[in-house]
């Protein structure tokens, strides 16, 4: 079964500009707005129990397409087919009124997200419980923290018991725990058999959470496939922009700069798998001699932990890179990681000062290979020996 | 040969024809299977359609409890922090008929048709003041929290209809006090006092028109906030409110059976203070406008509504 359908969507916006009319006493009436197109002939489905992420730059359009869905408004040309209960967990807490207790919020706001006064009356324990504010439930909102204000936000949309929702960011909202709470109330509605769109800049939790993402560039759809083959291109996109820069930024002041990483196993057609060797090849381009020079990839978790470095600094191998363009090849024997995504940041240092740092420049994306139960993999040789007696 | 190439046989048309006369038209089962189940929906380009109407209201339905909170909602913030509380309900027109009395039974003479001129401004002030206070609320209300229109969705239209159900309870409140007016002048009641319900539900549904309309207009324009103060203070001196439609001359009393509220206040203020039941007549007229405008208006509304978050 197909739970949302887009056909061939658009969506204009209009802007109000003064455009470029001539300049003249009834300027200021006669306005020419300037169109815009958010999204030009997007359309997918999207089946029942499927997990669809969207990824895409800002301004894409990723968050028109989850207005569209959530009908708060309508395309300019085009349809939009919904099949069941929806939920947007777009900016949850925003329909809150300052002035109010949380309590008489939640019935607000439940009642705004279609639910009614008895069910939310069931609910309502259950909702107050979920979102850890208890001791609050009776104080006025505009006395909570931002995080309590989320929490029961997402609090009351997470009790709609919908059969499609739509994430935009929300989980980067609250403490750990709390995060880790919704994204175990997003894998049960997953297992009940519930649709999720899933919009979000952290590509790694794409990746973890979804069967299937699009890339959306300027409101156009240019990929629909697997999240890592959809994640590694929208990377090359980014980072494609940096690899060769146009030579008028070529004296930006800075001796070095990195222009491009890349993580591979020695046989270049297998992926990176844990508990097996991994290259990385790291690019880079200098102005003039850099002295000491020192490289570092870093390799965060998902949470934004450092997970891991490699760096020259470690061997003792100082560099003295000369001007033109070069690669730094780490060799690992054993990949440690776990599989999963990760945030890659590079740094050149020289003589203990940054010269160059690149964040979320790439990602690291490891494949199950050895099995490994903790954050790591430890490599070991197991011998077994019997008790002589 | 392609069933595409065939020529269309007899027997395809009898199969057709047969389905036809049958019992139930192809696919009307379907389409009734449909529009029963809420649970397909299909959005697409914003346009103007009275089947929008149906859906709408369909819509509305599911979403009552909202349409309750909301008005729960506007009546409690409304007097939050305020010293008098809900005695502002009942003091702002018992103020006006102070002034007006001043004016119109002191300084110049208003013919009431022997009514004291007390309560007689004030039974046209009470009507007045629910149909123009809900219509302001309305369209000021629907652009005050844009956050509604752009982070969540349910029927817009709730926001202006909860003004309207606010406003009346201001006018139940200040009934109370006409009542007790009404008896400090013993004035008698008649049973020919019911008859101020269908007056009141015309008035009511023509102030839903008005507010729905001049809602979805406001948000795109919002010179229509702008004018309105305006507009209605000359709407109030151009209804029968301070003074008595029977002082107006003839050849202008028609003009004034074209406007819902003129006539509404003056068939009320007739069934309330003379017992007068209403012209049966001009009453049916002002329910048919108020139905067709009802109409329209929640039409346009919709058709608006679609890209109310765009241009909010």
């Amino acid at each position: 079964m197909i739970d949302l359908a887009l056909d061939r969507v658009y969506k204009k916006y209009k802007l109000r500009s003064k455009g470029n009319l001539p300049k003249r006493w009834y300027r200021g009436f006669v306005r020419r707005p300037i169109e815009m197109w958010a999204l030009q002939d997007v359309s997918f489905e999207v089946k029942e129990g499927e997990a669809l992420g969207i990824v895409g730059h800002n301004g894409a359009g990723k968050t028109t397409i989850l207005k569209l869905l959530s009908s708060i408004t309508a395309p300019t040309r085009g349809q939009i087919t919904i099949r069941g209960r929806l939920a947007a967990l777009i900016e949850v807490g925003s329909g809150f009124h300052p002035e109010l207790t949380g309590r008489e919020n939640v019935y607000l706001h439940g009642a705004m997200l279609g639910m009614r006064r008895l069910e939310i009356a069931r609910k309502m324990d259950s909702i107050v419980d979920f979102s850890g504010v208890e001791k609050y439930i009776d104080e006025p909102v505009k006395r909570y923290s931002s995080g309590m204000y989320v929490r029961l936000g997402f609090s009351v949309a997470a009790h709609l018991e919908p059969e499609i929702v739509l994430l935009d960011e929300v989980l980067a909202v609250g403490d750990v725990a709390f995060q880790a709470k919704c994204l175990d109330r997003v894998s049960a509605l997953r297992k009940n058999g519930g649709t999720i769109v899933f919009v979000s800049h952290d590509l790694a939790s794409i990746y973890r959470l979804c069967d299937r993402a699009i890339l959306l560039d300027r409101g156009r759809m240019i990929m629909d496939g697997p999240p890592r083959v959809v994640v590694d291109t929208y990377q090359k996109m980014t980072f494609g922009d940096h690899e060769t820069p146009p030579e008028s930024q070529l004296d930006t002041g800075k001796a070095a700069e990195c222009l491009s990483v890349a993580f591979s196993a020695p046989d270049p057609l297998d992926a990176v798998r844990t508990g097996y060797p991994m290259i990385a090849h790291l690019r880079y381009r200098a102005t003039t001699t850099v002295p000491n020079a020192i490289f570092r990839i870093s390799v965060y978790w998902p949470s934004g932990y450092l997970c891991a470095q490699l760096t020259n600094e470690s061997s003792h191998f100082g560099l003295t890179v000369e001007p033109g363009r070069g690669e730094i090849t780490f060799e690992c024997p054993v990949l440690p990681i776990r599989p999963g995504l990760y945030r890659v940041d590079l740094v050149i240092e020289s003589d203990g000062r940054e010269v160059d740092s690149r964040q979320h420049c790439s990602t690291l994306c490891v494949e199950a290979g050895k099995s490994a139960m903790g954050d790591f993999y430890v490599e070991n040789v197991c011998s077994i020996r019997l008790d002589s007696r | 040969m392609t069933p595409e190439d065939a020529p269309i046989t007899k027997t395809a048309v009898v199969r057709d024809l047969e389905r036809f006369v049958s019992s139930q038209p192809p696919g009307l089962a379907e389409w009734r299977a449909e529009c029963s189940s809420p649970r397909i929906r299909i959005i697409g380009p914003p346009a103007f359609s009275f089947g929008a109407i149906f859906s709408g209201l369909r819509a509305l339905i599911q979403y009552s409890d909202l349409l309750w909170a909301l008005s729960l909602f506007r009546l409690n913030v409304r007097y939050k922090q305020s010293f008098l509380g809900w005695a502002w309900a009942a003091l702002q027109p018992l103020a006006l008929m102070g002034i007006y009395t001043f004016v119109f039974a002191h300084v110049t003479k208003v013919n009431t048709g022997g009514a004291p001129y007390t309560i007689f401004v004030f039974s046209g002030l009470l009507p007045w003041l629910f149909f123009s206070s809900s219509i302001t609320n309305a369209v000021h209300g629907i652009v005050a929290y844009p956050a509604l229109l752009t982070k969540m969705y349910f029927p817009r239209e709730i926001i202006p209809l909860s003004y309207l159900a606010a406003g009346v309870t201001d006018f139940l409140i200040a009934s109370i006090i006409l009542a007790g007016l009404l008896a400090h002048y013993r004035v008698a009641p008649t049973w020919n006092l019911l008859y101020a319900i269908p007056i009141l539900v015309v008035l009511g549904a023509f102030a839903a028109a008005m507010a729905l309309f001049l809602a979805a207009v406001h948000v795109r324009f919002r010179d229509v906030g702008l004018g309105l103060p305006f507009v209605l203070q000359v709407w109030m001196f151009a209804t029968p409110v301070v003074y008595s439609l029977q002082a107006v001359p003839p050849r202008y009393r028609n003009l004034y059976r074209l406007d819902p509220v003129a006539v509404a206040i003056d068939s009320f203020r007739g069934a309330v203070l003379y017992g007068h039941a209403p012209d049966a007549r001009i009453l049916t007229e002002a329910g048919v406008e108020m139905i067709v405008g009802l109409t329209l208006a929640y039409a346009f509304f919709k058709s608006a509504e679609a890209t109310m978050a765009d241009v909010v």
